[in-house]
């Protein structure tokens, strides 16, 4: 292992020789492929974007929601939730503008469009986007039964005119709060709050260019269809065997809601006057999240020029700013570029894989420039320079790269394609870097390089001799002016940030020999102090991540006090809840849910629901609800007729009326053969961890419900399922699965480790400052009792892997000096010096990256961003003084024979100068 | 708002399907004055009127070029008599009985239609299980009623309106053959108004040039897609009239298709006012009895 280990760094040592050598031939062809890739990146790529993209098609539920869109429509809508100004929505200021507004929804193409802003936020508003409205209900259209005498009325809850006296406005009020069915969907108790409900055709409308059967070329209708009998009947033929056309149905994008929540929110902003608007659903939510994903491209900027700063700061040459800039951004775009080209179809998920291979790719430059930028200063020439700084930190990038790549490749376990294709591309992005680190940057530093240290001063260098040249009292000025000027003009996050990023720029800039000097002789002193503070934390952190709550949250997702935290809390604490669930009922049986029997069954099951969970379900809808109420009106609205009745004509008939006076809202409810149904269930907001509860708690139920109903209904199915509870769902299997990644990733990166460093003990001992960081985030979140959100995990893998890049560095580097010195010391100093800089140098501009994100408005990336920071930090720490204080006391050899291990950095610091 | 469906129902069941007597074959006709002529026949053969209907309905499929039912059928079938009453006989009366299926047999309708604006629809519904006359009205007469379904088929009272031209921009778009038959084809567009009652946003529809019989019918939705179409079939000439005696309505949508069938239609009865009463929908005996005369005048 040891010989390997030593040729394989010589190799990497040879290697800039190698590629200089053809340096032409090999630029050229990276050129060339290069623009490939840019041209397929640009013409070929296929982007999901769509939601359905989070959803296991096998999952039941899954196909249970496709099943129910195309029997029942789209479950998609804006539940536009408004509070009226003057506190009550049924006054005549408010009820007028609730008419007009929905008005304004059914019959938009009327509208003046003079009157409407041509576009906003920059956004270009498209006016066909309204097209996508199905149904608009609201106080200003419903609709009530009321049986006078020998009349059966169906009368509007608001009179389209409103009455003249403030007496009669008090009974429309009164009446309305009267009519259970409408209280909390409509209105709240209060009437402070009203909604109206925009119902849309999303993930219901056939994709573009679908041609129907009929449509095919010379179909006609079979001749039974103009066969009259000699007496007088007519019977239509029928082949069971025939299959039905399927409809594929057009998915619907992040864009495509936004871009119907930006047109549908222009016109009812012109209600502000009159009401707050509180919007929730899926489009409104949607738009958020396009939101956050520009929001993370202003971050991506700000981070690439903070990047770029301390890059420039740290090695005091553009060279070193532009050459890995370069080097990523080719490895990017291959990354990108293969996917595109071999037909992969991608999601979101790829600006992940571009801050993977930022975070991998700066590791990677920053070790090999850091290691040729302290051979340039120790005088060497420029090319035995790049061949030492390769030949010592080779082979440690390649064992990032390998850990990093198993790490990611974890993912590619998922049942979700979408993670599948993030954890290749990840992988092939990894690897890719690591070859752009090896192949081109000694190219590019060849080309370009900063000259002699000393003789030729790039401007950082005089920067920093001009500013070491003023007085102390003219520094401590300076130093307040910009302080002061930082947060007046950013605030005190943002200040308290920039504020950081300068602070620790120049205490690396200026002190990082003094401290890496002296962490030796700490860790020879304190080592079981360390080792007692850094166990202590360890423990902590398992004990808290034992208490980690796997849970995504829409509330949670926000910060508190953002507009769609306060519109789900609104909807929540007024209304029937934010929530919606879907109980599927297929019987499998023409006319089934004519059945008085399951009728009552499924009358039962929403008994048991709404008693069962009176905080978590507000109200519950099905058929067997209107077969009751329409019962009830045909009995002249005798009470005891609020039932099922027993007989099955008697159903029959009562759905008859229902269905001819309201087909749409009959076909919302039951097939046309009456076989299928549904029971909608209006929930409160919850997190997904409940909502996966509540499903299996669901399921007990109905089982339990319609039991005895198997002898009439043998392939009765009866299935959980809806959009945002779907969504849930997958985000708690999403999140569970990812979880279970991570640690598979860490317990792969630990084989490595064991394989690398060539012995048992000495891979068990470098997993402990491995596992430090990761433990310690997750740890910190459990103990501060933060949910570990979808999203959250996402990014989990990523940060864990670059936390545990530089301690495989220390760890390899150390190995490898150890066999060549044959003494503990000695490699232990010189480890510390020579990856030390570069440690510190990578943990600087990743982890104050990574704090960048703790300014997201999504606190899913927020939280990560914050605690990704801290352990990358914290992995810092542990390479400098955990791993040497382990190695001070357990003294192990990785395998290397006659090793000196007495510990005496004095000397070994002697020998060595 | 039942009242409105189902007796729109009632009346444009006997009357949009028959079509006028033969006639010498128009010539420059513009699209309004082809349609005028196939609403003025409609509206007189409303008039005194027995029909037995059945309607069909399905999912369906196509295999070797062939619209082909891919389930059993769910089959209804009704009587329906009516009556024009008032100044031209604008006003009407019509009763509509299920016969089958046996769940629903005994459901009737009875519809007192004004042509004045002014006066209210009048309508029973008769429940056979419930035994009972509702008389059902509207809340209010300004409604945008959604269009009915015809006794929960996929024909709603929208595909069977009639009337109404003043609230449709109509283009004869050009004369063609459909069918193996010479036809005008012929579009109507909704005006503003009649476009918030309306599930199309526009009719193509194919009118034969002889006959005046609707041969095809292809109704277009907001984003100009075509979500249903009408075929005619049979087109006989009963009592005068040439009628597409089955016509089928096929949802592109959801793959469901229903047929209308006449299977018996007359005109020229002499319908008692009494007929037209309530007592027609409670009183089975007597029901039966008047029915029996009203056919016996066809024999």
């Amino acid at each position: 292992m040891e010989k390997i280990l030593l040729s394989l760094s010589d190799a990497f040592a040879q290697a800039p020789y190698k590629v200089l050598k053809y340096k032409s031939f090999v630029l050229a062809g990276l050129i060339v492929m290069t623009t490939i890739m840019v041209y397929g990146i640009t013409t070929r790529t296929t982007m999901d974007m769509t939601t359905d993209s989070f959803l296991d098609e096998a999952d039941p539920a899954a196909i249970a929601l496709d099943e129910f869109r195309e029997q029942f429509g789209s479950d998609e809508s804006i539940f536009l939730v408004y509070r009226a100004k003057d506190g009550n929505v049924f006054s005549r200021e408010s009820m007028e503008a609730a008419q007009q507004l929905t008005d304004d929804l059914r019959n938009w193409q009327s509208l003046d469009r003079s009157q409407y802003p041509e576009s906003v936020n920059g956004i270009v508003l498209d006016w066909d986007e309204l097209n996508h409205i199905r149904r608009v209900q609201s106080i200003a259209n419903l609709r009530y039964q009321e049986s006078i005498g020998d009349s059966l009325l169906s009368n509007r809850l608001v009179p389209s005119s409103l009455p003249e006296s403030n007496e009669e406005l008090g009974l429309i009020r009164g009446n309305a709060l009267s009519q259970e069915d409408y209280l909390l969907a409509f209105y709240s108790e209060n009437t402070e709050y009203g909604a109206i409900l925009i119902q849309t055709d999303f993930g219901t409308k056939p994709v573009e260019g679908f041609v129907s059967a009929v449509d095919a070329i010379d179909v006609s209708l079979d001749d039974s269809f103009g066969a009259f009998n000699d007496d007088e009947t007519f019977n239509l033929e029928f082949n069971e065997d025939i299959e039905v056309q399927e409809i594929e149905f057009e998915a619907v994008d992040m864009l495509g809601y936004t871009s119907f929540q930006i047109m549908s929110r222009a016109i009812y902003e012109k209600y502000e006057a009159q009401f707050e608007f509180f919007p929730v659903g899926t489009p409104p939510l949607m738009e958020f999240m396009l939101e956050m994903l520009g929001e993370m491209m202003v971050l991506g900027i700000i981070l690439v020029l903070i990047f770029t700063l301390l890059l420039w700061i740290l090695f005091r040459s553009f060279s070193a700013v532009i050459w890995p800039l370069v080097t990523i951004l080719l490895s990017i775009a291959w990354a990108w570029g293969i996917p595109a080209w071999t037909g992969v179809v991608l999601t979101t998920m790829i600006s992940l894989t571009i801050m993977l291979i930022f975070a991998v790719g700066i590791a990677d430059c920053v070790h090999v420039m850091s290691a040729y930028f302290s051979f340039r200063r120790e005088g060497e020439e420029h090319h035995i320079a790049l061949s030492h700084a390769y030949g010592k930190t080779g082979l440690a990038i390649l064992v990032t790269t390998v850990t990093t790549m198993c790490g990611v490749m974890a993912l590619a376990t998922s049942d979700l394609a979408m993670i599948q294709v993030f954890g290749w591309t990840s992988a092939v992005g990894v690897f890719l870097a690591f070859f752009f680190t090896i192949v081109l940057l000694p190219i590019l530093l060849d080309l370009w390089h900063p000259g002699n240290p000393d003789a030729d001063a790039s401007f950082a260098d005089k920067l920093g001799k001009r500013w070491h040249s003023l007085k102390r009292n003219t520094k401590f000025c300076i130093a307040v002016v910009y302080f002061a000027a930082v947060f007046a003009t950013l605030g005190l996050a943002v200040g308290s940030y920039i504020a950081l990023v300068t602070l620790l720029t120049y205490v690396v800039v200026n002190w990082q020999k003094p401290i890496l000097d002296a962490v030796p002789g700490i860790t020879a002193r304190y080592p079981y102090v360390i080792m007692a503070i850094f166990g202590s934390i360890f423990i902590a952190c398992l004990y808290g991540m034992s208490k980690i709550r796997i849970d995504s949250n829409m509330a949670e997702l926000t910060r508190e006090g953002s507009a769609i935290q306060r519109a789900y809390a609104v909807v929540d604490e007024n209304m029937a809840g934010s929530q919606s669930l879907e109980i599927v009922i297929n019987t499998n049986t023409i006319d089934g849910m004519m059945n008085p029997r399951l009728l009552q069954a499924v009358d039962e099951l929403q008994t048991r629901i709404e008693a069962r969970y009176p905080n978590e379900i507000s109200r519950t809808n099905s058929l067997a609800n209107i077969v009751k109420e329409t019962n009830k009106v045909m009995n002249d609205d005798d009470p005891a007729f609020d039932r099922i009745p027993d007989s099955e004509l008697m159903v029959s008939q009562l759905l008859y009326l229902f269905n001819s006076s309201n087909p749409e809202d009959r076909r919302a409810l039951v097939s046309d053969d009456y076989s299928k149904s549904h029971i909608s269930i209006s929930a409160y907001n919850a997190g997904s961890y409940q909502y996966q509860a509540f499903f299996t708690e669901m399921e007990e139920e109905i089982a339990d419900t319609f039991s005895g109903l198997e002898a009439e209904f043998p392939e009765l199915q009866v299935t959980v399922t809806g959009s945002m509870a779907m969504m849930m769902r997958m985000a708690d299997d999403l999140a569970r699965s990812q979880y279970a990644s991570l640690l598979l990733a860490l317990g792969i990166i630990s084989v490595i480790m064991i394989v690398t460093l060539g012995s048992f003990q000495g891979g068990l001992l470098a997993m402990i400052p491995n596992m430090i960081p990761a433990v310690l985030s997750f740890g910190l979140m459990g103990l501060l009792g933060l949910p570990l959100d979808a999203d959250t995990l996402l990014i989990a893998p990523i940060i864990i892997g670059i936390a545990v890049d530089d301690t495989i560095h220390f760890m390899t580097h150390y190995r490898i000096d150890l066999a060549r010195t044959g003494s503990i010391s000695k490699a232990l100093i010189s480890t510390i010096r020579d990856v030390g800089q570069a440690v510190m140098f990578t943990t600087m501009i990743l982890a104050l990256s990574f704090a960048l994100l703790s300014f997201s408005g999504h606190l899913g990336m927020a939280k990560m961003g914050f605690f990704g920071a801290i352990a990358i930090f914290f992995a810092l720490l542990c390479d400098l003084f955990l791993i040497p204080a382990m190695i001070i006391t357990f003294k192990p050899t990785f395998g290397v024979k006659n090793v000196n291990k007495e510990i005496d950095f004095s000397k070994a610091t002697t020998v060595h100068s | 708002m039942q009242g409105n469906i189902l007796s729109k129902a009632v009346i444009s069941l006997v009357a949009a399907l028959l079509l006028i007597p033969l006639q010498s074959i128009a010539q420059d006709l513009s699209g309004r004055e082809i349609m005028e002529k196939v609403e003025d026949n409609r509206r007189a053969t409303s008039n005194s009127a027995l029909s037995r209907m059945q309607l069909s309905t399905c999912k369906f499929g196509v295999r070797e070029g062939k619209i082909t039912c891919a389930e059993r059928p769910r089959v209804k079938s009704l009587e329906s008599v009516g009556k024009g009453y008032g100044p031209d006989l604008k006003d009407s009366r019509s009763i509509a009985i299920l016969l089958d299926p046996p769940a629903e047999r005994g459901i009737g309708m009875l519809s007192f239609i004004y042509d004045d604006g002014a006066t209210d629809n009048e309508t029973w519904l008769y429940l056979s299980a419930l035994g009972r006359v509702k008389r059902i009205a509207s809340g209010s007469s300004d409604d945008e009623t959604e269009p009915g379904s015809l006794f929960g088929s996929e024909f709603t009272t929208e595909d069977q309106d009639t009337g109404k031209l003043d609230e449709y921009e109509i283009n004869l778009l050009e004369e063609t053959v459909e069918s193996g038959r010479e036809v005008w084809k012929i579009e109507t567009i909704p005006n503003e108004k009649r476009a918030r009652q309306s599930r199309y946003s526009r009719t193509v529809l194919y009118i034969d040039k002889e006959r005046f019989v609707e041969l095809r019918m292809e109704m277009y939705d907001q984003y100009g897609k075509e979500i249903k179409r009408m075929l005619g079939a049979r087109v006989e000439l009963m009592n005068g009239f040439w009628v597409a005696r089955s016509t089928t309505i096929m949802n592109l949508v959801t793959n469901r298709l229903s047929n209308m069938a006449f299977l018996e239609m007359h005109t020229g009865i002499d319908v008692p006012d009494e007929f037209l009463t309530q007592r027609t929908l409670t009183d089975a005996a007597f029901r039966e009895t008047e029915l029996a005369k009203l056919r016996a005048q066809i024999d």
